[in-house]
C-alpha cells in the first residue's frame, strides 16, 4: 500500500539565472510567513588550518550591516515588524531565518537582499564581534555534552573539517580578531547565489514571492570558488578518549561509528536512522534495560545526522549508577554487534517506521516549524522532495537492510569511544 | 473543572491539562513533592500499564506526553496525530487518574530529580545556576525559595508515599483546566471532562502565595565553581503582573531594555554589540523558563509573584564587575529618562505584532489561553492589543520610575575566584576594561561613568558559597 507523504504540502521551485534557488511553500496557516535563507556553507567549508569556527563567526558578521542598512536600522526595522529572527550555523549550512506577518514579506526580502549583496563592516566591528563569539564559546563550555562532542569529533576525524565543532577550536576562536582580511575572502567565496537556497513558507503566493526575489536578488553575481574538502581515509582501529570534568556531573559515554554521507538512492542511510530509533531510543529494549530496569543510566539516545560527507553514527548514554560506565559502554557495543549478527523482527521495524513518520508530521504545526524542519533537507538536496524520498527509503527498508548496514558500518575498527567523568 | 475546546481541521491533536498546583505547595522540609508527583504521573506508569509499555505505546505513534512543573502550575501536554486521538486521550486520562505508584519508578524519578540539581544545575548549566541562586536569594524561605525539583536533602528523604500524598491532596477536579485543540477536540474534551470529573472535588485555595519578602538592602551571592567565565543574574521583586495598570507600559520598557534573545534591546547593544563583553543580555517582567534553550516562552509558568530580572550571559571573570555596573547603568538610565520616541514606537510595535506569532501553534495557544485565565487578562495578544495602543512614552517613563528604581537589588554570580569579585564589588574598586579595537569617544565616556558607579552593598549581605552547598 502506498504510504502518505511525510511532507504533506505542495511547493514551487524558482531557479534564477544567477543560480539562486527559491523554494516557495504555501501553508494553511493564515497571516504569517517564514523565510529561511540557507547558505550551503558551514564548518565543513573550513578547510584551511587555523580557520575552524569561521563559518559560525561569519554568521555573526552578517548582522553588522551595510551602508544602506547599518545594524541599528536593520534591528530597528525587524523590531518594528515584530519579527522573530535569528540564525544558526551547522556543519553543512548556515541558516538565516525570520518569521513575521505575511504582509511584511516584501519588506523583509528587500532588506535581506541588501546584506547578502552589499555587506560591509569595519575592522573595529569585526574585532568586537570576535569577542562575542568567544562569549558564546564560554557559555557553551559549561555543558559537558558539548565537550564530549568536541572531543569525539577531534578523536574520530584526522583531516576532514568535521574534526571540529561548529564553534571551532578555542585556539582558533581566540585568534579570530586577527582574521579580518580572511573574512572578506570568506564572504566572497561562499555568499553567492549558486550557493544559496531561499525558502519562503506560509501564507504566501509563490509567483509574487518569485517576482520579489528576482527584483531584489537578481543582481547578485555568481562566484567562482571551488571548494575541495579533504576526504577522511577509512578508520584503521578502535579510538578512545577520556575527559575529566572539573564540576560535578554524571558520567557520559559516546560510542560512535563512521557513517555514510547522506544518500536517499538506497536504503543504507535509512537503515541507520531506523537502527538509531529501534535500538537506542526510548522505544528500545536497551533503554528498558539500562534506564528503567537496571537504572544504570539516566538517558540513552542515538543520532545518525545526515551530512554531505561521511560523518558519524553516535550513541550516547548518561550514566547514573556509580562504577557502571564500563558496563553501559559494553551494553551499547554488544547491541551494535548483535545488530550485525541477526536481523531485527519485522514487526518492530514497522513500529519504528510508523514512529519516524508520525514524529515528523507532528512537528508541522505552524509556518516556522515547517520551515525549520525543511531547512536541513534543503541544505542537502535543495528540494522538499528530499523529505519524501528519505521517508520512502524508511518504508522500503527491510530487516535484511538493517543487518547489512550494521555489518558494514559497525565494525570495531571503525569505532570511537569517548567517556567523560568527574575529576576525582 | 474548566474545559477549553478549539477544534479545527488540523490533522494534529493538542491537549494541555493544567493543575493549579506546583512546587510552591511543597511543605517545608519536603521540597520536591510536587515535582516527583508530577513525574510519577507522566513517567511512572499506571496501575494497568508499566512505564515501558507506555513508552512503547507512545513510540509507535510518534506521540508524546510531557510534564512541566512550575511554582503554581503543573502542566501535562499531549501531542498526537488525529489517527490516534481517542487512544491517546484514554492514555492521558489513565496517567492522570490511575497512576501506578510503583516503588522502582519512584526511585528512578527521584534520582533524576536529584541529578537535575546536583549535575544539571551545580555542574552543567552555570546560567541557570545563577538564576536559581537569584530566586533563592530573593525568596529565601518563601514558597518560591527552592528550585521546582526540590532540594537535594529533602528529595533524598522523600518516599513513594510522599508523591501519592501530594497527588491525593492537590490533584482535584476543582483545580484543573483542560484545553483541547485541533483534530477531534470536541470529542476528546468530552472524554476528558468525564474522566477528570472522577477526580476528587477540590478547589484551589485562592491567593495562597504570600508576597515576596521585602528587600530592605542589596544582597549578593557568589557561587564558587570551576569555570572559564562568570554567569550573572540580577533582579528585585516586582509588584506588577499582567492586569496591573502599569503592566503594558512596563512591558514596553522591558522590551526596549532587553527583549529576550533579540539584538534590539539596550542591554544587548551596550554590552554585546558595542563592547563584545558577552553573548547577550536581556530583561524580564515575568519568569521565562529555560531561556538559554528557547526563543519563545513556554506557557503555563504563570506566577502570582514576579521579579524584574536581568540576565547577563557569561562574561570573562575580569569583566564581571564592569558588566554588572554597565547593566545597572542601563536600567538606571531608562528609569530616569524613559525611552526616546523612536525606541518607544519600535518596542510597542514589536510587542503588538510579535505576540501573534507566539500564539500561532495550537498547543502553545492553548497554554496561553490558560495563562490568560490565571491572570484574568485573556489571551495575551488580545490584552496587549487592547492596552498598548493607548499608552504613551510618558506612561512608560512613569511606570519605569515607579517600578524600576528599587532601593535595593539582588545579584547572583556563578564562576571562579568569587572572593576577588566580591571584594572588588564591596570595595567599589575601579573596573577598567580594555578593548581589542578603537572605540568612539561616546562609548569611552559612558564606560567612565559606568565604571565609577558605586554599588552599595554591605559585606554581611553577601556570601561566597561553594557550589556543592547549593540547593542542598
Amino acid at each position: 500500500m502506498a504510504q502518505p507523504n511525510a511532507f504533506p504540502f505542495g511547493w514551487h521551485i524558482h531557479d534564477f539565472p544567477n543560480g539562486l534557488r527559491l523554494v516557495a511553500v504555501p501553508l494553511p496557516w493564515r497571516g504569517t510567513a517564514s523565510v529561511y535563507i540557507i547558505v550551503h556553507a558551514g564548518s565543513r567549508n573550513e578547510v584551511e588550518p587555523g580557520r575552524s569556527g569561521f563559518a559560525h563567526f561569519f554568521e555573526h558578521m552578517m548582522f553588522r550591516g551595510t551602508p544602506a542598512w547599518p545594524p541599528e536600522r536593520y534591528e530597528r526595522e525587524l523590531q518594528r515588524l515584530g519579527a522573530s529572527s535569528n540564525a544558526y550555523t551547522d556543519d553543512d549550512r548556515t541558516v538565516y531565518h525570520t518569521t513575521l506577518a505575511a504582509t511584511d514579506l516584501d519588506a523583509l526580502i528587500e532588506m535581506e537582499a541588501d546584506r547578502f549583496l552589499r555587506l560591509e563592516y569595519s575592522e573595529e566591528d569585526f574585532r568586537t564581534e570576535a569577542l562575542a563569539v568567544l562569549g558564546e564559546y564560554w557559555k557553551d563550555s559549561a555543558e559537558p555534552l558539548n565537550r564530549l562532542h568536541e572531543v569525539l569529533r577531534d578523536t574520530a576525524f584526522d583531516i576532514h573539517p568535521y574534526k571540529h565543532t561548529t564553534m571551532g577550536f578555542l585556539r582558533d576562536i581566540e585568534r579570530m580578531p586577527e582574521m579580518y582580511g580572511y573574512s572578506l575572502q570568506f564572504f566572497s567565496r561562499y555568499y553567492r547565489p549558486e550557493n544559496t537556497t531561499m525558502l519562503a513558507a506560509g501564507d504566501i503566493e509563490p509567483e509574487a514571492v518569485g517576482a520579489l526575489v528576482e527584483k531584489h536578488w537578481g543582481a547578485w553575481p555568481r562566484g567562482a570558488y571551488r571548494l575541495e574538502v579533504p576526504q577522511e581515509p577509512p578508520q584503521q582501529g578502535l579510538r578512545e578518549a577520556r575527559i575529566e570534568w572539573e564540576s560535578h556531573t554524571l558520567p557520559c559515554v559516546a560510542v560512535a561509528q563512521r557513517a555514510p554521507a547522506y544518500d536517499d538512492s538506497s536504503t543504507e542511510c535509512a537503515a541507520l536512522d531506523l537502527i538509531s530509533a529501534l535500538c537506542f531510543s526510548q522505544g528500545s529494549d536497551l533503554y528498558r534495560r539500562l534506564v528503567i530496569e537496571e537504572q544504570w543510566a539516566e538517558d540513552l539516545w542515538a543520532n545518525a545526522v545526515d551530512h554531505l560527507d561521511p560523518y558519524l553514527f553516535t550513541v550516547v548514554a548518561r550514566v547514573k549508577q556509580p562504577g557502571r560506565t564500563a558496563d553501559v559502554r559494553r551494553a551499547i557495543e554488544d547491541e551494535m554487534e548483535r545488530l550485525a549478527a541477526e536481523p531485527v523482527p519485522a514487526e518492530r521495524l514497522e513500529q519504528v517506521q510508523s514512529h519516524l513518520f508520525y514524529r515528523f508530521v507532528l512537528g508541522l504545526d505552524r509556518s516556522d516549524s515547517v520551515a525549520a524542519r525543511l531547512a536541513p533537507f534543503l541544505a542537502l538536496r535543495r528540494t522538499p522532495e528530499t523529505v519524501n524520498r528519505l521517508f520512502d527509503t524508511y518504508w522500503r527498508a527491510a530487516p535484511q537492510d538493517l543487518l547489512a548496514a550494521a555489518r558494514r558500518w559497525f565494525p570495531r575498527e571503525g569505532r570511537t569511544v569517548v567517556t567523560l567523568e568527574e575529576k576525582s | 473543572m474548566q474545559v477549553l475546546v478549539r477544534e479545527d481541521a488540523s490533522p494534529l491533536l493538542s491537549v494541555r491539562v493544567v493543575f493549579m498546583a506546583g512546587s510552591a505547595l511543597d511543605p517545608p522540609g519536603r521540597e520536591g513533592m510536587a515535582w516527583v508527583a508530577a513525574q510519577m504521573l507522566a513517567h511512572g506508569g499506571t496501575r494497568r500499564r508499566s512505564y515501558k509499555q507506555i513508552l512503547d505505546f507512545l513510540f509507535a505513534r510518534g506521540a508524546s506526553v510531557d510534564v512541566t512543573v512550575d511554582k503554581e502550575m503543573t502542566c501535562f501536554r499531549l501531542g498526537c496525530h488525529a489517527d490516534h486521538a481517542e487512544e491517546m486521550t484514554e492514555l492521558l486520562a489513565e496517567l492522570l487518574c490511575d497512576p501506578g505508584w510503583r516503588e522502582e519508578d519512584f526511585l528512578r524519578l527521584r534520582d533524576d530529580a536529584v541529578h537535575l540539581l546536583e549535575a544539571g544545575l551545580r555542574g552543567e548549566n552555570d546560567e541557570e545556576l545563577a538564576r536559581e541562586a537569584l530566586y533563592g536569594l530573593l525568596f529565601g524561605q518563601h514558597p518560591y525559595g527552592h528550585p521546582c525539583p526540590g532540594r537535594v536533602s529533602s528529595l533524598r528523604r522523600l518516599d513513594a508515599g510522599a508523591a501519592r500524598e501530594f497527588y491525593t491532596a492537590e490533584y482535584g477536579r476543582g483545580n484543573v483546566i483542560a484545553a483541547c485543540g485541533g483534530a477531534r477536540a470536541e470529542s476528546v474534551a468530552a472524554r476528558l471532562r468525564q474522566r477528570l470529573g472522577g477526580l476528587p472535588a477540590r478547589t484551589r485555595s485562592a491567593g495562597f502565595v504570600p508576597a515576596a519578602p521585602a528587600l530592605p538592602a542589596s544582597r549578593m551571592i557568589f557561587v564558587e565553581k570551576p569555570a572559564s567565565s562568570v554567569a550573572v543574574s540580577l533582579g528585585f521583586p516586582l509588584g506588577v503582573r499582567r492586569g496591573h495598570a502599569d503592566y503594558p507600559a512596563l512591558l514596553v520598557a522591558a522590551s526596549a531594555l532587553g527583549q529576550h534573545r533579540m539584538s534590539s534591546g539596550r542591554l544587548y547593544q551596550s554590552l554585546r554589540h558595542h563592547r563584545g563583553l558577552n553573548y547577550g543580555d536581556y530583561a524580564y517582567l515575568e519568569y521565562f523558563p529555560a531561556p538559554m534553550f528557547t526563543l519563545e516562552p513556554e506557557p503555563n509558568h504563570a506566577r502570582q509573584r514576579q521579579i524584574f530580572e536581568l540576565w547577563v550571559r557569561p562574561v570573562a571573570p575580569e569583566h564581571a564587575h564592569f558588566a554588572l555596573r554597565l547593566a545597572l547603568h542601563e536600567v538606571e538610565k531608562l528609569a530616569a529618562e524613559g525611552l526616546r520616541e523612536d525606541e518607544f514606537e519600535a518596542a510597542r510595535s514589536f510587542l503588538l505584532r510579535h505576540c501573534v506569532l507566539l500564539e500561532e501553534a495550537r498547543s502553545v495557544q492553548l497554554g496561553h489561553e490558560i495563562d490568560g485565565l490565571f491572570y484574568g487578562t485573556g489571551l495575551q495578544s488580545a490584552y496587549l492589543k487592547q492596552h498598548l495602543p493607548e499608552i504613551t512614552p510618558d506612561d512608560v517613563r512613569r511606570a519605569a520610575r515607579r517600578h524600576l528604581q528599587p532601593g535595593a537589588l539582588a545579584a547572583a554570580f556563578a564562576g571562579p575566584d568569587m572572593d576577588s569579585l566580591r571584594n572588588a564589588i564591596l570595595g567599589n574598586k575601579p573596573s577598567p576594561v580594555q578593548y581589542n579595537s578603537a572605540k568612539p569617544d561616546w562609548l569611552l565616556r559612558e564606560d567612565a561613568a559606568a565604571a565609577a558607579r558605586r554599588i552599595d552593598v554591605q559585606a554581611e549581605n553577601t556570601r561566597v558559597q561553594p557550589v556543592e552547598e547549593m540547593f542542598e
